[in-house]
């Protein structure tokens, strides 16, 4: 155990940055291929802090098991909660986009399929059943739960998913589930978040066999509030002409604060890039080298097409400027309460995009298409995202009608590239472009 | 009668206001106790008609997309108030998408159940969510709620499931077909309880000795029983259901008789309750529950008889293939997009179902 | 000559087979044809042709889905009849791919030629032969071109789309951007095998895999698909056949009040 431990320790500590900057090293030993006409400005310097922090985050997972208790935990789960009493988090959601970035999905899926889960379920939940039925990862090996905290604030489909993970694993199943809100959180709503983040404690601290520290509980949560906001600080970078960035290079940072959020390497990485965002819009520097149109997308990316449809988009001067996506994790922190931290965190984790009405969902993206000067959404209608795109055939033409904007219905699917047809996909987006001139 | 003539009637003679139910899980004693005639929409059966029928993506269950079709083409005016409880993603995108951005026009109402198994948090929120909805149905009827109305809904809807059970657990002893079953006990979904309490009194005349139908048994679970034309295939190819755990029909009988009256039992039906995934039951749970109706109705084969897109019952269909590999009972599953009639291919699967159970006996 | 004893008729979706079988279960006569929307009429010609041919037979057994239209003496779905007719031939239990026009089934055959479980591919045609039907088409091979290009291929072009309407659109840029068409043809024939080997998943390690359907006709889908699943499969004798051979067989041991044979 304590050996085990020293192993984790080492591993996060010296292990990860040394891969990570002998890849670095490796990086600059190949020979340079000769610079392409390419429509994107100057890379991120960030960018490569990105990988070594994430690098690092996947590689001291290995060690994890046996060294620190270990919890798998949806995207939307108030994690901070967690940090305090020691555990690792592992966000198979995140791991499941990793996957889909690098096109291993259908293998992945195939696996769930054959044992019975439909192709008609999520691409997530197919990636990641599929990730344990075959041990199969893009990152060497995920360590195995002691505990499952899920939170259905996104959707209801990771309880689903996570009761098949418990049942897998034979761990406890930690809920909280997040009455939707039509207009107004009800009290005895926000009450029962509450209540349950309470017992979530208690289970917790059995498992991590720690006691809750509260100073150390309200010190994660003001870290977290403060990453959240550092990272709108990063996304509001892009209200100027021309963005220091392209949306897709926001679906690719956002890994901190969904996985990290709450930790100080979450913060000083967020600082470092909204320093250089900062600095780019001051240059000049655009995340394109003409931007001539700013778009809005709406839903998940659309993983393993990330490449194909930004160089696309960028190679006639569109630019995503704003996401809903990306959106979300910053203003979850306005809510947050380093002085009541339980309270607020089930205010907070009610009120997420996903678990509010259509209205607030048209409200939210009207605003960022006005904060963000766009002319112009795509919507991606996800065939594996349910809560996300019930609703968007509205909210399509109501964009259209009250912003004036055009805007493309995108048909796509998150992360299984199966049901993306790129050809019909490119066509409507090249369509859609050829529209604004 | 049509539903919506039946709806009409129910205003002028007996002044009741009827309220159009989405599935699946509603506190309906509640409703019974403020004199609110519950009218259930599955769909209904259909490709989706009207204007609306595009605003929803075809790769969204039908059950929804049919929905708001009809929600939205004037299918439910006749009710006066829809209630939407939570029962998946889709149902509670329905509910905003029908109130807030067209289709439904009058009173809306939420019924966000607990998910998971219950916990000291989820108890005390059903309670509070249920009193809630009890104020907001208040002011729809006019009426407040009455204890001894109350206990009396509750003894009513505690009669009507103990007959149901009877009629479902009545198996080769009941001379009814499976179409005429469920027609029966379907008629439920929308009359009011006590004619429908009735009418169940009435059938239990058709369970008689063993042998009243024949064929081979089998137990039945998925979400609805649609296109209904599937138990004709079923009798046709010479079975029968033996067992059934619909979340329409099956999953909806509490069979557990608690000791609690009033409120107090109606809190209790609700945890009691067969385990249905759409309420997140615990899988282990629900494993059991359907092992033990095979045990007791003598099934030989299970069909879980889905509908397309439907997350909640598709995600325990690994578990269920599983669990009933380990015992050699033979698993057929079954799609519906809500068809009004099988496909030939459904059909062929049936029959072919069927043809290995036979074999499997006679060897 | 033998005496036929029973006629079987299989009444598919893309083709209508039949075939008069003696009593040791030998097949006397066949005959293949295109599947005509008025059933009735085409399976009665069909058993009267092989009628002529054989003598009159006794029993007249049908399946696949035109089975409910024609006179019969039995009717059975075309899942019970292949798991007879292919145990008639191979005499072993096991596991029987067949790839047809419209639908694919995987039926797990237990040692006395009965059904113990079977799986069929979804509604869409994505796991079908006619996804390769449409697609082959539309590249202008031919049907009997086919294993020629697959051979000739030095590597498979990756077809990610197992929708044939996606994978339509995917082949047509595929060749567009000069991938060559021997490559693609082979990529195709991993995509549905890869797709039908997903239904064949269940069966375990050791067990005989056996292929029937029009699709078995196919030696470059049949490779394909023994290396999708990792292990040799056994083309049933006459693929085509077999659900017509099933239907003669079931009928004759129904007309002598016999259960099908256990070995």
């Amino acid at each position: 155990m304590i050996l085990r431990r020293a192993q984790y320790e080492a591993a996060g500590r010296v292990a990860a940055p040394f891969l990570a900057t002998l890849e670095a090293w490796q990086r600059r030993l190949r020979p340079r291929r000769a610079p392409r006409e390419t429509p994107f400005g100057p890379p991120l310097e960030s960018t490569r802090k990105l990988k070594e922090l994430m690098t690092a985050h996947y590689y001291q997972g290995r060690y994890a098991d046996g060294a620190v208790p270990v919890a798998w935990v949806t995207s939307g789960f108030p994690v901070e909660i967690l940090r305090p009493l020691g555990f690792h988090g592992v966000y198979p959601e995140n791991h499941a986009a990793l996957c889909g970035v690098r096109r291993i999905v259908p293998e992945l899926s195939d696996a769930a399929e054959g044992d019975g889960y439909s192709r008609d379920l999520c691409s997530y939940a197919r990636t990641d059943l599929g990730c344990v039925a075959t041990g199969k990862t893009p990152v060497g090996r995920l360590p195995r739960p002691d505990l499952l905290a899920c939170c259905t604030n996104i959707c209801q489909t990771v309880l689903y998913w996570y009761r098949a993970l418990a049942a897998h694993f034979g761990v406890p199943l930690v809920l909280v589930d997040t009455p939707y809100v039509y207009g107004e959180a009800k009290p005895h709503h926000v009450s029962y978040v509450r209540a349950q983040l309470e017992e979530l404690v208690a289970v917790a601290e059995e498992i991590s066999g720690r006691r809750m520290d509260p100073d150390a509980l309200a010190e994660v949560t003001r870290k977290a509030k403060e990453g959240s906001e550092l990272w709108g600080e990063c996304l509001a970078t892009a209200t100027n002409r021309p963005a220091p960035w392209t949306g897709f290079d926001g679906f690719f940072h956002i890994a901190p604060i969904v996985t990290l959020r709450g930790t100080d390497a979450c913060n000083a990485y967020y600082r470092q890039l909204r320093d250089e965002l900062r600095d780019r819009v001051s240059r000049g520097i655009g995340g394109l080298r003409d931007e001539r149109h700013r778009l809005l997308w709406d839903n998940l990316p659309i993983w393993f097409a990330v490449r194909e449809v930004s160089t696309l988009l960028a190679s006639r001067g569109f630019n995503f400027v704003c996401t809903s996506y990306t959106n979300a994790w910053a203003e979850a922190g306005s809510r947050v309460d380093p002085a009541d931290p339980l309270g607020s965190a089930g205010v907070a984790y009610t009120h997420v995009i996903l678990n509010q009405d259509l209205r607030h969902r048209q409200e939210t993206l009207a605003r960022l298409a006005r904060d963000y000067h766009v002319d112009g959404a795509v919507l991606h209608s996800d065939r594996s995202c349910k809560p996300y795109s019930i609703g968007q055939v509205d909210l399509k033409e109501r964009l259209a009608a009250d912003l004036g904007v055009r805007v493309l219905l995108l048909e796509a699917d998150h992360n299984d590239p199966r049901a993306w047809a790129s050809e019909q996909g490119d066509n409507r987006i090249t369509a859609f472009m050829e529209s604004f001139a | 009668m049509r539903r919506d003539e039946y709806i009409r009637e129910q205003r002028e003679r007996y002044g009741r206001k009827a309220v159009a139910v989405l599935p699946v899980h509603h506190p309906k004693e509640l409703l019974t106790a403020l004199d609110v005639l519950a009218v259930e929409v599955w769909g209904p059966p259909g490709a989706p008609r009207g204007d609306d029928a595009g605003r929803i993506q075809s790769y969204v269950c039908p059950v929804v997309r049919n929905a708001l079709a009809f929600l939205a083409s004037g299918g439910a005016d006749a009710a006066e108030g829809v209630l939407f409880p939570h029962t998946c993603d889709s149902v509670q995108q329905l509910a905003t998408l029908a109130a807030d951005f067209g289709g439904w026009r009058k009173a809306a109402f939420a019924f966000q159940h607990p998910k998971g198994p219950p916990r000291p948090s989820s108890r005390a929120f059903l309670d509070a969510e249920l009193r809630s909805l009890v104020r907001e149905l208040e002011a729809f009827s006019g009426h407040a709620l009455d204890p001894a109305r109350l206990d009396a809904a509750v003894r009513l809807h505690d009669e009507i499931d103990r007959l149901r059970a009877s009629l479902l657990d009545a198996g080769p002893r009941l001379a009814l077909s499976d179409v005429e079953l469920y027609a029966l006990l379907r008629r439920g979904e929308w009359l009011w309880p006590e004619e429908h309490a009735a009418e169940l009194r009435d059938a239990q005349r058709a369970i008689q000795g063993e042998g009243a139908r024949a064929g081979v048994p089998v137990l039945v679970t998925g979400y609805v029983p649609e296109p209904m034309a599937f138990f004709d295939v079923l009798a046709r190819a010479g079975a029968f259901v033996a067992g059934d755990d619909y979340a329409a029909v099956g999953r909806r009988v509490v069979r557990e008789r608690g000791s609690a009256t009033g409120w107090q039992r109606v809190v209790e039906r609700y945890w009691t309750a067969p385990p249905c995934p759409t309420r997140s039951a615990d899988q282990a749970a629900r494993m059991r529950h359907l092992e033990g109706l095979l045990e007791s109705s003598g099934a030989r084969g299970v069909i879980v008889h889905g509908v397309k897109f439907c997350e909640p019952e598709l995600f325990d269909v690994p578990a269920i293939r599983a669990t009933f590999a380990a015992r050699g009972v033979p698993v057929l599953q079954l799609e519906s997009e809500l068809e009004r009639e099988l496909s030939a291919q459904a059909v062929t699967r049936v029959e072919a179902f069927v043809e290995m159970l036979s074999a499997g006996r006679a060897a | 000559m033998s005496v036929a004893a029973a006629i079987g008729v299989d009444a598919g979706s893309t083709t209508c087979k039949a075939v008069a079988v003696d009593a040791a279960g030998r097949v006397l006569a066949r005959r293949v044809e295109p599947a005509s929307p008025r059933v009735e009429e085409q399976a009665e010609r069909m058993v009267a042709e092989l009628r002529a041919e054989v003598g009159p037979a006794a029993a007249l057994g049908a399946t696949g889905y035109g089975r409910k239209r024609i006179r019969a003496g039995l009717a059975l779905t075309e899942i019970t009849c292949h798991a007879r007719g292919a145990f008639e031939c191979m005499r072993r239990p096991g596991v029987l791919v067949d790839v047809g026009g419209q639908d694919t089934k995987v039926i797990r055959i237990g040692s006395a030629g009965e059904v113990v479980d079977f799986a069929m591919n979804d509604k869409c045609a994505a796991g079908t032969g006619r996804f390769l039907e449409v697609i082959l088409g539309r590249l202008q091979v031919p049907l009997g071109a086919v294993a020629e290009h697959v051979r000739s291929a030095t590597r498979a072009v990756p077809v990610s789309s197992t929708c044939t309407v996606f994978a339509e659109s995917e082949v047509i840029s595929l060749v567009s951007s000069g991938e060559p068409l021997e490559g693609i043809v082979k990529g195709l024939h991993q995509a549905l095998a890869s797709r039908v080997a997903a239904l064949a998943r269940s069966a375990g390690p050791g067990t005989d895999v056996f292929m029937s359907g029009g699709v078995a006709l196919n030696l470059a889908m049949v490779e394909a698909l023994s290396q999708a699943l990792a292990r040799p499969i056994t083309v049933v004798p006459e693929p085509q056949l077999v659900g017509a051979l099933g239907a003669a067989l079931s009928v004759m041991g129904a007309s002598r009040g016999a259960r099908p044979r256990a070995v």
